[in-house]
This record gives C-alpha cells, sequence and structure tokens, in this order.
C-alpha cells in the first residue's frame, strides 16, 4: 500500500525524540451498503476509506496520530509533529522490518467488492418477501446489507511487517409490526468475517421469519412486571449480557488503571464452578475473528474464567506495559481513526451439561429471555444494563405468555456468582461493541444460562 | 492534485459521461485530544484528515460514492461507484441537486482565538483539574477518564448548478469522569463541558461539579419499586430528547416508523411544551448556515404549545407531503448518504430553576443520568425502559441517592404528562439541549 522504504523513515522519524517504540497502520478499505425500504432498494452508498495511523510509546505515555495524507513528506511530518509531544528521554532504535506472511484461518470464497450490487439487491428483497408474508400484520420491513473489505498493513520499530485483508458481511432484518394503534418492532442481524457466500447461503426464512415473530409476538405481549427474579437467558445474542456484564471489565483498557472490579484478583474465585468464559479470535469465519489484531499479532483462544477462577484478561501492548504483562492478540480498533486498545472478539460462556427443557421446568417463577436486545456497562463499577427484545414469564416449569419493556439491571461482579444453571446449546450471536477504540464487529455467545436473581424493570408493579 | 483541480476535474467527467446533475462534498478536520492519568500525558492525538463525497443524477436515480484517498485514480472510482450505486435504486429518489437558497445567514461558528490557544496551555487545564480533582475529597480514587478535545472543520460543497458554499467551525470538549469509593460503595460521576472560548473554562469550578456528581451519588438507598413522579435533569432529558428526535423525521413518518404520521397540527404535548431547533444557537457547539442539500437553514419551532408545527424534512421528504423543506438533510459526513435530522433541538426552558421545581414534588425521583438509550429505547413504538441514576425526593428536598434502578414508560405519553419546564437549559455535544422537566410519572424499578 505504501512503500517499504517510506514506512522505515516514518518508523525513524516517529521516534526521532527518544520515543521507545513506533508503529504504522494503513488502511485502506472498501466498502458498500444498501437499504431496503417499502420493498424498494432506497439507498446504496459505496466507498473508499484510507489512512494512515502513526503511534509512538514512551514508557507510559501513548502518542497517537492519524492521516489521509498519504505523500512521504506528509506522513514523515505528521510523524515528527507527533513525536514533539515527547521530551527527550531515552533513543529508540528501529529492527529491519521482517515480513511476515498471515495464514488467513478465515477463508473468504466470493469477495464482496466482485458481486454486482443487483445480487446483493435480490437477497434483500427475498428476505423482505419472507417478513413481509409472516403476517397481515407485518406493514414493514427495513433491511440494511453492508460489505467490507479492509486491507491493513502494521509496521512497528520491533521489525513487524505483516499485511492483512479482513472481509465482513452482514445483513440486518428489521420488521414492523402494527395492530393499527401500536407498532413493535422485532430484529436479527447475522453477520461473519466472510464474503459474500455467507449472504446468499444464509437460511433467509429462519432469520426474516423470527424478525416478523418477535414483532407479532411482541404485539400482543403484556407490560413486563418489574422486581427481582430468576432470569433464563437463552442461548446466542444472549450472551451480550456477559459481554457487558464481566467481558469489558476484563479488558486492559480498565483492568491496567485499576478500573475495573476484576482487577489484580487473577486466581480468585470469581463465578460459580460452572462457569467459564473465553475470547477466542481464531474461530473460522465468526463475525468477530481475525487473522492478526490491530498491532499485528495474531489472535488467539484467551480462556478469561476457567471453571469459576479468573484466569487472564484482554491485553493490549500499551497496557501490557502498565500491567507488567504480554499482549494477547487482543487488541483492536475501529478503523485507522483510533488509537488501539485492549478489546473482545468473539467471547462466549462455554457449554455447560443442563439441557434447555430441563432449565425452563426447573425455574417455577420467572423470566425467559428469548432474544436480547443491547446494553451497556459502567466499567468501573460494573453495574451494567440491557434491554430484552423478547420476553416471557415462566411460570411452574412452562413458558407462559409474553411480556414487553423488560430491561434487566444489575451489577456485572455479582450477576456472574449468580449462574445457577448453564446449557448444553453453545451459539454465537453478531453484534457491534461501541467503546474506546470505535464501534467493533464482536461475538457475544452461550448456551441458554439461568441468573438466580436479576432485577427486571418494567412497566407493570409487581 | 490538489483539492480544487481534483473536484473540478471530478464534476466535469461526471457530465460527460452521463450524469445529469452532480454534487461534491468536501470535508477537512484536524482535532487534538489529550488524556491525562495521574498527573501525567498518558494519551496524546493528533489527526488531519479529509474525504470526499460525490453524488450524481444517474438515469434518473441519485447514486452516490465517496473516498478518502485524493488521486486521480479515485475520479473513476467514484463515477463508476455512484453510477452502479444509482442502478440498482426500484426508484427516482424524488429528489435532484439543488441550486442554492436566495440568501444564507453568516452566523460565524469559528473562533480565532480558540485556535490560537497554545496546545500547552490546554495541557496545564486539564492537568490542573484532574490535580483539583483528586484534591477535592479522599474519597475520589481515580479518574477513570480526563480528556480534552479540540476540533476543527471545514466544509465545501459544490455542484453542477452553480452552488458554491463553504463553512467553518471549530470547538473544544471536556470530559471528566471520576471514580468515588467509600467502603464497598464505588460510584461514577462525569462532566462534559463545551466551549468556543477558552477563557471561561475554570478549573476550580469544573474540578468542583465533577467531584460533587460522584460524591452525591455515595449513601445510596433502595425505595419501593412503583410509579413516581419524576424530575428529569436537564442532561438526561437532552439524552432521552435525542434518543428520540428520529419520531420527529417526515422519512420515518413516509416510512411508516413513527407514530406522529398524520400528526402535524394535532396536540401530541403538554401545552407548556415548546420544541425548537436553531441551526446557530450561541449555546451549542455544533452550528450551520445550510443543510446536506446547500438549503438555508433557520430557527424553527417543532412544537409549539403543546401542537406539532412541522415535522423535519429535507426536499425529497417535503415534495412527497407537498411542502416546503425545512433544511433538516443531514449529510453526518462526506460517507453518508442524505438524511434528515435536526442540528440543535431544545426543548424551551421556562421560568423555575432546579431548586424551585425540586420544591415542588412532596415525593418523586430526580433523574441525573440514563443509559442503555441505543437499546431501551424503540423510536418506532415510543416505548423506553432504561437504567437510570438519581435521587430520592421526599417532602420537597433530596433525600438519598437511589440504587441502580430503571425508569419506563412511553415517549408520546410522556410529551403529554410534561407537568412544569425549569429554566437550566443546556445543550450537549450533540446537539440536543433541554432545561430540567417534571413529568407525572414513570414506572421505576429499583434494585
Amino acid at each position: 500500500m505504501i512503500k517499504q522504504s517510506i514506512i522505515e523513515n516514518v518508523l525513524e522519524a516517529a521516534l526521532s525524540t527518544g520515543g521507545d517504540f513506533s508503529e504504522v497502520f494503513i488502511e485502506d478499505k472498501f466498502m458498500n451498503m444498501m437499504e431496503l425500504q417499502g420493498g424498494k432498494i432506497e439507498k446504496s452508498i459505496s466507498g473508499r476509506d484510507f489512512g494512515i495511523g502513526i503511534r509512538i510509546f514512551s514508557g507510559l505515555q501513548s502518542i497517537y496520530t492519524y492521516t489521509t495524507d498519504f505523500s512521504e513528506e506528509g506522513l514523515i511530518n505528521a510523524a515528527k509533529r507527533a513525536a514533539l509531544a515527547i521530551k527527550g528521554g531515552g533513543s529508540g532504535t528501529i529492527h529491519p522490518l521482517q515480513k511476515e506472511t498471515v495464514s488467513a484461518i478465515h477463508k473468504i470464497v466470493q469477495m464482496p467488492q466482485t458481486v454486482e450490487h443487483a445480487r446483493k439487491a435480490a437477497v434483500m428483497k427475498k428476505a423482505n418477501e419472507i417478513a413481509r408474508n409472516y403476517d397481515a400484520r407485518i406493514k414493514q420491513a427495513e433491511l440494511r446489507y453492508i460489505d467490507e473489505e479492509q486491507n491493513v498493513l502494521i509496521a512497528n520499530s520491533e521489525g513487524k511487517f505483516v499485511e492483512d485483508t479482513r472481509v465482513h458481511s452482514r445483513l440486518s432484518i428489521q420488521a414492523i409490526a402494527s395492530d393499527g394503534i401500536e407498532m413493535q418492532t422485532g430484529f436479527y442481524g447475522p453477520g461473519a468475517h466472510a464474503g459474500f457466500e455467507f449472504i446468499e447461503n444464509l437460511d433467509l426464512n429462519h432469520y426474516a421469519g423470527e424478525a416478523a415473530r418477535i414483532a407479532v409476538t411482541m404485539l400482543k405481549a403484556d407490560e413486563c412486571p418489574s422486581g427481582k427474579f430468576p432470569v433464563i437467558i437463552d442461548n446466542e445474542f444472549g450472551g451480550v449480557i456477559f459481554h457487558e456484564a464481566c467481558g469489558h471489565g476484563l479488558e486492559a483498557t480498565s483492568v491496567a488503571k485499576n478500573n475495573s472490579v476484576f482487577a489484580n484478583r487473577i486466581g480468585e474465585k470469581v463465578a460459580p464452578d460452572i462457569v467459564t468464559y473465553i475470547d477466542d479470535g481464531t474461530l473460522p469465519n465468526e463475525w468477530g475473528s481475525l487473522n492478526i489484531d490491530d498491532e499485528g499479532e495474531k489472535t488467539r483462544k484467551n480462556v478469561l474464567i476457567e471453571d469459576g477462577i479468573l484466569k487472564g484478561y484482554l491485553v493490549d501492548k500499551f497496557n501490557a506495559r502498565r500491567m507488567n504483562t504480554e499482549a494477547t492478540g487482543s487488541s483492536r480498533r475501529q478503523s485507522y481513526r483510533f488509537n488501539p486498545t485492549s478489546r473482545m472478539t468473539n467471547t462466549y460462556i462455554a457449554p455447560g451439561k443442563s439441557m434447555p427443557e430441563e432449565i425452563i421446568a426447573s425455574t417455577e417463577h420467572g423470566i425467559y429471555a428469548k432474544y436480547m436486545g443491547g446494553g451497556s456497562v459502567n466499567p468501573a463499577t460494573g453495574d451494567y444494563n440491557f434491554a430484552v427484545a423478547e420476553a416471557y414469564l415462566v411460570k411452574d416449569g412452562k413458558i407462559d405468555r409474553p411480556v414487553r419493556g423488560a430491561t434487566l439491571i444489575g451489577n456485572g461482579a455479582k450477576t456472574l456468582q449468580l449462574v445457577d444453571m448453564v446449557g448444553n446449546n453453545l451459539g454465537h450471536g453478531a453484534g457491534m461493541c461501541g467503546s474506546i477504540s470505535g464501534s467493533l464487529p464482536v461475538n457475544v455467545g452461550q448456551p441458554m444460562i439461568r441468573v438466580s436473581e436479576i432485577t427486571v424493570g418494567g412497566t407493570k408493579g409487581e | 492534485m490538489t483539492i480544487n483541480e481534483f473536484q473540478e476535474k471530478l464534476l466535469a467527467e461526471a457530465m460527460g459521461t452521463g450524469f445529469k446533475e452532480a454534487e461534491v462534498y468536501y470535508e477537512k478536520s484536524e482535532s487534538f485530544r489529550v488524556m491525562t492519568f495521574k498527573g501525567e500525558i498518558d494519551s496524546y492525538e493528533t489527526s488531519e484528515e479529509g474525504g470526499l463525497g460525490f453524488r450524481g443524477l444517474y438515469n434518473g436515480k441519485m447514486g452516490y460514492a465517496y473516498t478518502e484517498k485524493i488521486e486521480e485514480a479515485s475520479i473513476a472510482f467514484l463515477i463508476d461507484g455512484a453510477k452502479a450505486n444509482a442502478e440498482v435504486l426500484d426508484e427516482d429518489d424524488g429528489t435532484d441537486i439543488f441550486k442554492g437558497s436566495e440568501t444564507y445567514a453568516k452566523h460565524n461558528f469559528y473562533s480565532e482565538e480558540l485556535a490560537q490557544v497554545p496546545t500547552l496551555e490546554k495541557i496545564e487545564l486539564i492537568k490542573s483539574i484532574e490535580a483539583k480533582v483528586y484534591a477535592y475529597d479522599p474519597r475520589i480514587v481515580t479518574l477513570n477518564y480526563c480528556a480534552l478535545q479540540d476540533f476543527s472543520e471545514e466544509r465545501v460543497m459544490a455542484n453542477n448548478k452553480g452552488l458554491s458554499l463553504n463553512e467553518k467551525q471549530n470547538g473544544l470538549i471536556i470530559f471528566i469522569s471520576a471514580v468515588v469509593k467509600d467502603g464497598e460503595e464505588m460510584k461514577t460521576g462525569s462532566c462534559i463541558k463545551m466551549t468556543r472560548n477558552f477563557a471561561e473554562l475554570d478549573a476550580e469550578a469544573i474540578a468542583k461539579e465533577v467531584a460533587e456528581e460522584a460524591l452525591s451519588s455515595l449513601g445510596e438507598r433502595s425505595i419501593p419499586t412503583k410509579k413516581y413522579p419524576i424530575i428529569m435533569r436537564h442532561d438526561a432529558s437532552a439524552s432521552l430528547l435525542a434518543t428520540f428526535a428520529p419520531v420527529f423525521s417526515a422519512e420515518n413518518t413516509q416510512a411508516g416508523q413513527s407514530l406522529l404520521k398524520g400528526k402535524v397540527g394535532e396536540k401530541i404535548a403538554a401545552d407548556t411544551f415548546m420544541l425548537l431547533d436553531d441551526p446557530s444557537h450561541p449555546d451549542a457547539i455544533s452550528g450551520s448556515n445550510f443543510d446536506g442539500e446547500g438549503v438555508a437553514t433557520q430557527k424553527r419551532a417543532i412544537v409549539s404549545n403543546g401542537t406539532l408545527e412541522t415535522l423535519l424534512h429535507n426536499r425529497k421528504t417535503a415534495k412527497k407531503d407537498g411542502v416546503v423543506t425545512t433544511g433538516h438533510a443531514r449529510k453526518s459526513s462526506y460517507k453518508s448518504t442524505l438524511t434528515i435530522a435536526p442540528l440543535n433541538m431544545y426543548i424551551a426552558p421556562g421560568n423555575k430553576s432546579k431548586e424551585e421545581l425540586i420544591a415542588s414534588v412532596e415525593e418523586g425521583i430526580f433523574i441525573t443520568g440514563l443509559a442503555g438509550l441505543h437499546s431501551g429505547a424503540s423510536t418506532v413504538s415510543g416505548d423506553f425502559s432504561l437504567a437510570a441514576t438519581g435521587f430520592h425526593i421526599k417532602d420537597g428536598k433530596i433525600a438519598s441517592a437511589v440504587k441502580q434502578m430503571t425508569i419506563a414508560g412511553n415517549f408520546f405519553d410522556y410529551l403529554k404528562d410534561i407537568v412544569e419546564t425549569g429554566a437550566d437549559l443546556e445543550f450537549m455535544p450533540g446537539g440536543y439541549g433541554s432545561p430540567s422537566l417534571v413529568v407525572k410519572e414513570l414506572s421505576v424499578t429499583v434494585d
């Protein structure tokens, strides 16, 4: 993307004031986005993002600059300007760049840039038909298709020189149901680190049908009661609760500065024996997967909690310095516009032994959260919240009527302690995670889980 | 190749290859951000970036493409891309390229003084705020965020119909979040300041505000779960307004995704409720004299005395509804297609101070923050169920911080249930503003 000699000069200019590490991140990304509304493709845009991020470390200080000016002069000037923020100190050295080959774990069959828009539109229209035909009360469907081909080149003063191509494809389906007075929505958004083959092979009957079914079901749902209940959270995207409740608290971004309830607790029991929590960027073609992270490190399987014991954190190169540990292949950024930091990839709770039917049958009175919406967490305190997209009451071990407006709140560390059943049906769900280094594709996953008590906020009193 | 050469060549080539009309939209921006941690610079970021969006009418349909790589080869990329995107559209976009308004306001959104403030002074300010927060109270254990950011940007819009507009703006934002601990109880409190006037930033006052915000939330208590009268503090109210702003978009009513469809001229809120949009409000940090299509912007009432006066339109939705555009076309960046959004939408202030509002509530909840807005609120149904932070009001006085809670209701009912509006209007960085509001009641669930 940019000549090696220029990169070497930039890395050197970045260390000209005494920094001890410099890095160049070059990104050349092609994207296509299309939106369908009212059965018609109403929006379609393509684009190319191109820019360069330069990072310098000096001890525990991190300097970041980025630019869209790709001339050698422009880049050297940007590096020198950034280096001015460092006041003297040591003298960093540049190791000769050694080109690494990336072993592509995630096979891409059809690069989206080579696929005509019409074929993409055809899938959207088919999904729209399925959603619209599901029920007369489905009045609208809104579909969004997005593909991205992100080419990155990462080089640093330690001699790293590596290139990779990341391909993401996603189809989001929102169905809107109305009975003439009220409106409710249902959503499903499958995505993968894969090419157009993923979109063409999607089981549209399942995904579009589910989006429509949720919207119609919620139309006839009662108001959710509020109070403290046992909560059964179904598999796949249900894992978003642990993404918020403990995943963020295990990122070095907050751990390194002691801004996490999980800081300094390696080896401690933080969850019941039945809980094992893993972040794995190597799962083939999963939405949150990567061959290499955004510092050029190979992604890996990081066991964070094993049989309830805290085993590790997600660590990036900079925070590794503060923590005096090694990076874990977890450094990510949305684009060259962001200074990378430790983030999740595909995070999930490992499968347990309980059958889903058994979990429901053993719950006398509670809430069954079939599909989750999104949520957020305050990493310093671990207090989280998230919305349930499709919920039911559970009565006498059976799924009872649907309820709407359920929001779960609690504290991550405490909720983790209250997991009392883990199912055997692990599934992954695709989502976008927003944090300090931007919005990223991540998978959240789990088998069906039961938590003995969560505070459920609803509109109906106890 | 300079950007001017690039733009001229692009427009000329587009017109020669089948586009009937074409427009370029260019943005260039610079930013600086510094974060401190325990007296040291933890991170220091600078940027210089630019990108160009192209749209053109091809076979009656509007195609879009953008690039951040300004080089000869990108001209073909943009033209081919925009054509391919136009071709896949199912119908005429219903709009064309705008030739320009007759006159434009000349509000200034750029401060030369701010641009001249030396970097060192900005770093000293944020360091001094950090030190003052730590010194304020021993229960302040750390700052999980202590950042100062400034930005400046320039936008240029030019088309084949002779329109040529440009605008500069800048601003500075400070964001601080402190963690306090008392025994086992841990809380955070944050504060955001934005300005174009560096001299008005008072380190002492900012430190006090964030420290008090965090410390006051200690000593939390649980209270019964039920419906309570609510006071939404100005910032919580502005964030709820921002979340539900899409219900006022004509794009959403036309797509059958907003319950305000067909409600223009009808009563949708309490009599005292006034909702305005002012693209040049002096208290907001963003502003513009023209919208994303080049239409001159102006201050407008959206809801007046509870009656919906107008929806937000761009030229396409206005044509469909047989009205005149309200200048709400939004191009959030050169990477975006046109959509609809307000610029500085705010609820008009009333006369009562925050203290008077609190005194007017015998028992209720004073909400200071909302979380989960991206997932716990539906602009389609109007339903919301959100995590909230705040205080229990008893006998017209703040009694104690409340444990984690959720508040739930429906935005359309909420608008009708507004009882009183405070005088403390403030804008948030996103361009939404509100005073504190008293609302009849919402369902409150407490941990």
